[in-house]
């Protein structure tokens, strides 16, 4: 029907854009791979331009930056960490291959070293009457074992650091990449100190060296570039590229949703050590010489220049940026100079022909790091595209649904539970204090499988930091909570949800800046398996599960019917009030929730709103769904719970059918104080 | 020389860099304090600061080598050129603020940090543009007093850092403890919300708070000048630094934190460059004290971030 | 050249705001031999830098003026080895540069780069095209030394000379003044970091325990550091003879000032050419420079007779005083074009490996007499001049910026 119509042309005009931008993309690399011979081209049709050995230098260079600015899109853009000590990675990766090709660094021979001569890992040099070791490490070996040990050193460095927050973060990792080419400096046993490692072999091929050709420099970069282009653009559309941006978004909302936020940061961080450590490599074989200085904070600046002005956490963006600031550097400003001083030639004036703009380059990158995050803070190619408002049709591709969710998909999309007998989740003594407030005492609530309670108490008596500890956002004083069985308590907020606890927050907590779909599909992120090498690699499995997760998330989004389908691809915060809480529930459902918890699901709702999500609930709570439920609204809880459970200074007052806790005394007076209390039994 | 001697001469060192960290981490202490950004800026700051201080002093005719001043003629020339170095520093923050960082104020984010990075590369360039990579001689207008102490040295300046350090800090503390615009960015400072519906203007606590810590920097720039006697566009990066570290140090976002943060990096740095003998070897020394001092950073912040004397907690989800 | 750049930048859609310029059809009679000049024109030796360079470029001129090759029309092709941030020469750079050099096929020797650790990055790269460079002043031993063949002779013959000594005569031979000429019995010795200032002092330091000199300690120094009273504390409490330090401006002039502070001002004090520099005397200035004394690592030509004329000619166009290395950086480039001219003489290609071998077998006469290189590509005659600034009030004429005049020549220093 019109749904798929309306998708449909929506899909096909997507399609008729990637295909556009597919096919620019493919012209670019195609002249990226003929750029050294353009010159050819350039002279075969009659024209008096060469590309020199000089420009496709520069261009390898250029590459450089690229993929270290990929790596650095990783953690700043993606993951949203922001790695001022980026360049320490860069340094690590560099020294891993500059030790073991070096003439700075050589041990004394012994018998031991015969073995890793045979495989070719080293050499026997004569010295000053000594025989020593010479390391010969292959450049191709190099490569993968650099980008291992600096993803292992992320790892150590990111340990007990990634649980800082965001600017004490930046701040450490400045510390950090202050630190390492320090003790670089002060180890000259290893590193040959501030001298530096001057002769690293250049790398070879089949027997040839590379020396100073720059054509295979040029070509492995451009191979490691497009490379590391493929692995970000895969990561970023799988279930851990989608967890980064949640754990970017909002770290509580990505743990609540089970996102293992320290593993992922860990990952982003080890994935974009890993891309430094290549490039490391790469630098060092080229420039044929590491020192200590070289890596200092500086390059760590330009890098997050490049990224930012290239947009964060758009690959292309900042593959964009790392150029176009590479090609600003090595030509625009030596050519802009050239041209000021033949001007001042002509208008023989002496000043214009002193003026050299090539030192004022890191000017420049300031102020086009001021620039862009003042007038232009997406950058060149932002990560997300602005949405056109919905036309009338596209709003209303589906007729309005009025009432409960349709039972028959619904049912299809959630597993459903049977009933059973018994307790799903049983909260026994549990306290919170936060200093001296005890938000919680010695709170006890039951929920049974299949049922609705609600909890119902004034403002400030404990609702949501009973929500914030079941799912693991708050640490207990003293209590147990037993969910399906087992203990709860203590385990991690991501944990929890895997156990089938799945909730909304009272204020909303949505990832703002990504699309309702995506939205969606990290609710699916504890039910999915690919990991880093899968969504790498792409196997078929691994995308058979990426399908099914879309479709899942598409249908799951199409049980609101027109209210979220025409707007999966409209980011979260350009949403209504209302459909922002219906994108919540739906994140929450694609968690295959054993129970949900919904705080105050309807604040904000006008009546019909109201009563429309009030009639989902009831076919969710139909389809054996267990629900605990915050709401202020009475109608709406009488409506839905079994059981009301009133809490008020973080105490049970009573508990019971709703129509009993309606007329209970205490509950009056706690909502309405003595007065009204007594003014209501009155009248 | 006796090794009392050595250690009491480390500690007047040490206590000569502190006042300086000092000055400069209350800086990044109230703008954090308030605006829970780390600003770069502040870093170069310092830097502009000495060299506002150093062409204070040329136009009153101190020249290096020349002649030192005494008496009135001194304490005149001295106090005008930290009046003017403050000012101009205090403005230079406040253009900061109000430029590049306001239209950032409610974006989510590191937007506005980054920022502060690119301005702090934008007054590094072009200090570097228009006065030159080479160290500058920084004119001292004080005779070179000493006392001795055993067998170490104070001289002159040491006490002069001392006086208006101690001077500085203590009128801001009165400014933060008594006034009432002090009292409006303690209110910012716990919930700047809360704050302008008591009616406070958050704007103008705001730009106090990068006037009063851009002209402290400012001063910490000029005394390094009268201290070292030398300046250059290079400066601002590691005393910067440091000086983050002792506001990390001492809790940051707060001011007597960042005044004992700061002396204890001072003290710290004096001693790791000395260095010392044990087990017939010579441990630390001058090589090490960046990586001990940023060691310091990196333990504080992932096992203390509260730091020595904690927050005043403004609790900002 | 220029062309094709705007072409690449249309492409990348940033012409377009810049506008063209049209191709130039500039066919000159002449072939076109670049020479390039590689020096640390960023950062605190850039006074020196703007000294040899303008020394490589006066030699290009002349030989242009002059047509001392026919058919062959010099360029000096400058770069800067120097960056803001790094505050001095920037490794990284300098190999960066020494690819655009090898890149270009119209240079056919380099001069320069001032300091050794430039050198260090460059060399190698150099060597794989063969180009052969001359430095005025990179004096670190290490580069020329047979042993290291495999780093810096990557492709076999070396392509590394100098017109001046290294650090293997200077450190030493100064080190035999301060224990022969000024007796001194105890020494301490710094160093900042740096591929050269670790290097002349280790020299230096060597040469001192042969000689009897009992060192109390050494310390390395971060360059960029504000504050070395905590170390010079130490040097005070151990109280030596003598104070060395191997390092060049950026760190020296804090060193300077901070040891006139600190230390007796009795001490006798002493580093290599890294501290001859104008920024000594501005930065640093006297009192403090006073009785520093500092090493050439080559002979003092710049007040000698046969100079004069180059003295003149050079403040006359460049309004700055040229010092030792202004002429061992003229002497290199002289050297470059006598072997253009050579390789034409004998009628051979114009190629970087023939102009090499002509470098190598060079005797050519300069302003410091004829310059001749060894197997390893050091120049023949090794000589060590020492200085000791001084602050001569009555010497109007001596600016303070002009460190070769600051700086008084003492004489030759004692080979061992």
């Amino acid at each position: 029907m019109a749904v798929a119509n309306v998708i449909g042309a929506q899909s096909s005009a997507d399609q008729k854009a990637a295909r556009q931008n597919g096919a620019i993309i493919a012209l670019i690399g195609l002249l990226m791979l003929a750029f050294p011979f353009l010159g050819l081209a350039f002279q075969g049709l009659g024209f008096d331009w060469d590309i020199g050995d000089d420009d496709v230098d520069s261009m390898s260079l250029a590459l450089g930056f690229v993929t270290l600015a990929l790596g650095l899109n990783i953690v700043v853009g993606f993951a949203g960490l922001l790695d001022l000590g980026y360049a320490a990675f860069f340094a690590i990766g560099a020294y891993t291959y500059g030790v073991f090709t070096a003439y700075q660094i050589m041990p004394a021979w012994s018998s031991a070293w015969d073995i890793v001569a045979a495989v070719g890992l080293a050499e026997k040099v004569h010295r000053d009457g000594m025989d020593l070791v010479h390391f010969t490490l292959s450049f191709w070996l190099a490569l993968p074992i650099a980008a291992g040990l600096t993803a292992v050193c992320g790892v150590v460095f990111g340990f007990p650091t990634l649980r800082l927050r965001g600017d004490y973060l930046a701040i450490v990792t400045l510390g950090f990449g202050e630190i390492v080419p320090i003790v670089f400096r002060n180890t000259p046993a290893v590193t040959n100190g501030a001298a530096g490692l001057n002769g690293v072999m250049a790398p070879q091929f089949f027997g040839h060296s590379f020396q100073v050709n720059p054509k295979p420099y040029y070509y492995v970069g451009l191979a490691l570039v497009f490379l590391l282009i493929v692995i970000s653009i895969r990561l970023r559309d799988s279930r851990i590229g989608r967890s980064w941006m949640a754990v970017r978004e909002d770290e509580t909302a990505a743990g609540a949703m089970g996102v293992d936020h320290v593993k992922s940061k860990l990952l982003a961080f080890a994935i974009g050590a890993a891309f430094a450590g290549m490039t490391g490599v790469f630098y060092v074989a080229k420039l044929q010489t590491a020192t200590p200085d070289m890596f200092g904070f500086p390059v760590s600046v330009m890098i997050l220049v490049m990224v930012v002005f290239g947009g964060m956490g758009s690959v292309w963006g900042v593959v964009a940026g790392a150029m176009a600031l590479s090609m600003l550097q090595s030509w625009f400003l030596p050519s802009l100079t050239g041209w000021i001083h033949r001007g001042g030639e002509a208008v023989g004036n002496d000043w214009l022909q002193q003026v050299d703009l090539a030192r004022s380059t890191e000017l420049i990158f300031g102020l086009i790091l001021v620039l862009t995050m003042l007038y232009r803070r997406d950058g060149l190619i932002p990560a997300t595209r602005k949405q056109a408002a919905l036309s009338f049709d596209a709003q209303n591709v589906q007729g309005v649904r009025r009432g409960g969710f349709d039972t028959v998909a619904a049912a299809k999309i959630l597993a459903t539970m049977p009933k059973r007998g018994g307790n799903l989740l049983e909260v026994r003594g549990v306290t919170v204090k936060f200093g001296g407030l005890t938000a919680l005492n010695a709170v006890d609530i039951t929920v049974p499988s299949g049922g609705v309670v609600a909890v119902i108490g004034p403002n400030g008596s404990g609702k949501s930091t009973l929500f914030n500890v079941i799912t693991g956002l708050v640490p207990a004083d003293s209590g147990s909570i037993k969910f399906d069985g087992g203990e709860i308590l203590g385990l991690k907020p991501h944990e929890i949800l895997e156990r089938g606890i799945a909730r909304t927050f009272q204020n909303i907590r949505l990832f703002a800046n990504l699309p309702v779909l995506t939205n969606v599909l990290i609710g699916q992120h504890a039910r999915l398996r690919t990991g880093v090498f899968g969504a790498i690699l792409r196997m078929p499995g691994t995308a058979a599960e990426e399908k099914g997760a879309l479709q899942r998330a598409i249908d799951i989004a199409a049980l609101f019917g027109n209210r979220l389908t025409p707007r999966l691809n409209q980011t979260a915060s350009a949403l209504s009030y209302a459909n922002r809480r219906r994108v919540e529930i739906a994140r929450a459902l694609a968690t295959q929730p054993k129970i949900l918890l919904l705080d105050e699901p309807t604040a904000g709702m006008n009546p019909a709103e109201t009563l429309e999500l009030a009639e989902q609930i009831k076919s969710l709570h139909g389809l054996g769904l267990t629900i605990l439920i915050i709401e202020h609204k009475l109608d709406v809880v009488t409506q839905l719970a079994d059981t009301v459970v009133v809490l008020d200074h973080g105490e049970k007052l009573t508990e019971g059918k709703p129509a009993e806790v309606r007329r209970n005394d205490d509950v009056l007076r706690a909502y309405l104080g003595r007065a009204a209390t007594e003014a209501a039994r009155a009248s | 020389m006796t090794a009392v001697d050595v250690y009491l001469q480390q500690a007047i060192n040490g206590l000569s860099l502190g006042a300086m960290y000092s000055l400069l981490a209350l800086g990044f202490t109230l703008v954090y304090g308030i605006l829970e950004l780390i600003n770069f800026s502040h870093f170069n700051v310092f830097m502009v600061g000495s060299f506002i201080g150093l062409g204070m002093l040329e136009l009153f005719g101190v020249m290096p080598n020349g002649a030192a001043l005494t008496g009135f003629a001194l304490v005149g020339v001295l106090l005008a050129t930290f009046a003017v170095t403050m000012l101009g520093s205090g403005v230079l923050g406040v253009l900061i603020e109000r430029v590049a960082l306001r239209p950032l104020r409610n974006i989510r984010g590191p937007a506005s940090m980054i920022t502060t990075i690119g301005v702090s590369y934008v007054l590094f360039n072009v200090i570097l543009l228009s006065v030159g990579a080479d160290a500058k001689n920084f004119p001292s207008p004080l005779p070179s007093v000493s006392f001795a102490i055993g067998g170490a040295v104070l001289r002159l300046r040491e006490i002069l850092i001392w006086v208006i350090s101690l001077g500085l800090m203590g009128g801001l503390t009165y400014f933060v403890q008594f006034t009432k615009m002090g009292k409006a960015m303690r209110a910012t400072a716990q919930d700047p919300e809360a704050a302008r519906m008591m009616g406070v203007e958050v704007d103008r606590v705001i730009i106090t708070a990068f006037f009063l810590g851009s002209a402290l920097a400012g001063a910490g720039g000029l005394m390094f000048g009268l201290y070292y006697n030398i300046t250059s566009y290079v400066i601002g990066f590691q005393a910067g630094l440091r000086a983050f570290t002792a506001a990390v140090l001492g809790g940051i976002g707060n001011v007597p934190g960042a005044m004992l943060g700061g002396i204890i990096i001072g003290l710290i740095e004096a001693f790791a460059s000395y260095g010392f003998t044990a087990f017939g070897e010579h441990w630390l020394g001058a090589k090490w004290a960046d990586v001990i001092v940023f060691s310091i950073l990196v333990l504080v912040l992932v096992f203390k971030p509260a730091g020595l004397l904690g927050r005043l907690a403004p609790n900002k989800s | 050249m220029l062309s094709r750049r705007s072409t690449l930048l249309a492409a990348s859609a940033i012409a377009a705001v810049v506008g063209f310029s049209l191709p130039q059809a500039a066919h000159a009679a002449d072939q076109v031999v670049k020479i390039g000049i590689d020096a640390s024109l960023t950062g605190g030796d850039a006074n020196e830098a703007e000294l040899v360079k303008n020394g490589a470029l006066m030699a290009i001129e002349e030989a242009n003026a002059a047509h001392v090759v026919k058919g062959v029309k010099f360029e000096g092709y400058v770069l800067d080895d120097g960056t803001a941030t790094a505050g001095q020469y920037d490794p990284a750079q300098a190999a960066i540069n020494a690819r655009k050099f090898v890149a270009d096929k119209a240079v056919l020797g380099e001069v320069g780069p001032q300091m050794s650790g430039a050198a260090k990055a460059m060399i190698p790269i150099a060597s794989w095209a063969n180009l052969a460079m001359i430095t005025e002043s990179a004096t670190n031993p290490a580069m020329t030394d047979p042993q290291n063949a495999a780093q810096y002779r990557p492709n076999g013959k070396p392509v590394f000379f100098r017109t001046v000594a290294t650090d293997a005569y200077q450190g030493p031979n100064l080190a035999n003044y301060f224990a022969d000429t000024l007796k001194v019995k105890t020494l301490y010795v710094l160093d900042d970091s740096g591929a050269y200032g670790e290097g002349i002092a280790d020299a230096f330091q060597a040469q001192a325990a042969k000689k009897g000199i009992t060192l109390l300690g050494r310390d390395k120094l971060d360059p960029k550091a504000a504050d070395y009273s905590a170390v010079l504390t130490k040097i005070k409490e151990l109280n030596p003879d003598a104070l060395f330090f191997g390092g060049v401006l950026q760190a020296g002039v804090k060193v300077v000032k901070q040891v006139y502070d600190i230390l007796p001002h009795t001490m006798i004090k002493g580093g290599g050419d890294g501290l001859v520099g104008g920024e000594i005397f501005t930065a640093a200035g006297y009192p403090a420079a006073e009785g520093w004394y500092a090493t050439q690592a080559s002979p003092h030509v710049s007040d000698a007779a046969n100079t004069k004329d180059f003295v003149a000619k050079y403040k006359a166009k460049f309004k700055m005083s040229p010092d030792d290395y202004t002429i061992t950086a003229y002497d290199g480039t002289l050297v470059l074009i006598d072997s253009v001219k050579r390789v034409k003489e004998a009628g051979k290609p114009l190629t970087r490996e023939n102009v090499r071998d002509m470098v190598a077998t060079a005797k050519v006469p300069t302003l410091q007499g004829t310059v001749a290189f060894d197997e390893n590509g050091d120049i023949q005659d090794k000589v060590i001049s020492i200085f000791q600034a001084h602050d001569d009030k009555a010497d109007t004429a001596c600016k303070l910026e002009d460190a070769s005049c600051q700086f008084k020549y003492i004489g030759v220093a004692p080979q061992s």
